[in-house]
């Protein structure tokens, strides 16, 4: 990797972070907070879809799937999302080398393996749940029955098969978007 | 929003060295966020202790405005989980104490966050990644995105501006083109604009073989300790609560 590549990198990251750090706005309405996992890889993935035709070297997608953990620790989101996309970030890498690099299909599949950090920002709000009751008790068993049932465990699963399934589509949208605008302006 | 990622050196009072930030940010993350030692009260106090440290950074930095909002925010929802939720029933209970549960754990390093992005110069931040042997491959990718960060966000509301004179805008006639049509005009932009930037680092040698030197003087001083010690003792208490010295 040169250091045009690592410019490279940054410069999507930027591009990338911006528009997700837009979207998150929404989440500060408490009902957009899950379906922040359906937004951020579907409109997410238009710019990631754009960053893979510049990826040639092995490591660029695992770099940037850091960054955006690292990304997410210094927002505030805690070490789970970077510990997530570490691992996803190298999954990642790994599905497009298979491709060479070059494989259509295997981008999308790539977009939606890197789209689970998303996914990740949810996990300290759910577990260690139980400590979290612990100290709550006096609350009364009304309280934790209510927002257990808000966010039952299994929509721990449930987020990362969402930001799975929603990258792929964004992949997708974004795959189109290329050949309809991006190529054309001749920077593909 | 541009100043929201970019760093005001000229009125920014107190100056923490950025590892300062960083430590205070993972013991939000641990025990804020993470709930760790949530079964002792004496960690819970210490909790909520720390949690109004990045007020007072705030204040410290000078960003009055945004410490008000952040603390007012923050006291209501405090308020809200201590003395609402108890009383509650039904519905009402459902909404609100989903929103304490999400946001009383949130919102510390939320704060906290904002602090460090509007405190930190890039170069600072970079100096304190070397210090701490982060790699290159991870530095440089850094420092080229928060500087582009403006760069963006400046594209982007000028997207916005000739957008909305074709009525490009939610709730507007084509609401439905809004996404792809502020989208793509951005990328295209910022793709042109960061290939630009990326010849012009290269020609002041970025990239190079060669170990970088940086102009700025990191290092902990008095504040930082002042800062350090008082989130510290929220582990030492966590580890007395474990072998049960405290309660």
């Amino acid at each position: 990797m040169k250091g045009k590549d690592l410019i490279n990198i940054g410069i999507f990251s930027a591009i990338y972070f911006v528009i997700v750090f837009i979207v998150a706005m929404l989440g500060m309405i408490p009902v957009f907070l899950p379906l922040l996992s359906v937004l951020v890889p579907l409109i997410g993935g238009i710019v990631f879809m754009l960053f893979l035709t510049r990826v040639k070297k092995f490591g660029m997608i695992w770099i940037m799937s850091s960054i955006m953990g690292i990304m997410m620790l210094l927002t505030g989101m805690s070490w789970p999302p970077l510990a997530i996309s570490v691992v996803s970030g190298l999954i990642a890498e790994l599905v497009y080398r298979s491709g060479n690099y070059q494989s259509a299909s295997k981008a999308v599949l790539t977009n939606g393996v890197f789209s689970l950090w998303v996914a990740g920002n949810y996990l300290p709000l759910f577990f260690d749940a139980e400590s979290y009751w612990a100290s709550r008790q006096n609350y009364g068993q009304d309280y934790i029955d209510a927002v257990t049932k808000l966010m039952p465990a299994w929509m721990c699963p449930v987020t990362f098969i969402a930001a799975f399934v929603c990258g792929i589509i964004g992949g997708l949208i974004g795959r189109r978007l290329m050949k309809k605008h991006f190529e054309k302006a001749g920077i593909v | 929003m541009a100043g929201l990622f970019e760093a005001d050196i000229e009125n920014r009072g107190l100056v923490l060295d950025p590892r300062t930030k960083l430590f205070v940010m993972i013991t939000l993350a641990v025990f804020a966020l993470g709930g760790a030692g949530g079964d002792t009260a004496a960690v819970r106090c210490g909790t909520t202790a720390v949690s109004v440290l990045p007020l007072i950074l705030l204040l410290t930095a000078g960003k009055f405005g945004k410490a008000a909002v952040f603390g007012i925010s923050y006291a209501l929802i405090k308020y809200a989980e201590i003395f609402l939720v108890p009383d509650l029933t039904g519905a009402a209970l459902s909404v609100i104490g989903l929103l304490c549960l999400i946001f009383v754990r949130l919102m510390p390093g939320l704060i906290m966050g904002a602090y460090m992005l509007s405190s930190t110069t890039v170069s600072e931040f970079i100096a304190a990644m070397s210090r701490m042997h982060v790699p290159q491959q991870i530095t440089i990718p850094m420092s080229v995105m928060f500087r582009f960060f403006p760069t963006v966000l400046e594209e982007f509301s000028s997207v916005g501006t000739a957008m909305k004179m074709r009525d490009i805008r939610i709730g507007g006639k084509n609401a439905g083109k809004f996404i792809e049509y502020r989208l793509v005009p951005l990328m295209v932009c910022s793709v042109n604009i960061g290939s630009e930037l990326s010849a012009a680092a290269l020609t002041r040698g970025l990239g190079a073989k060669v170990r970088r030197t940086n102009i700025c003087r990191i290092g902990f001083h008095f504040q930082d300790i002042a800062v350090i010690i008082p989130t510290a003792m929220l582990y030492l208490l966590w580890i007395l609560g474990m072998i049960g010295v405290v309660k």
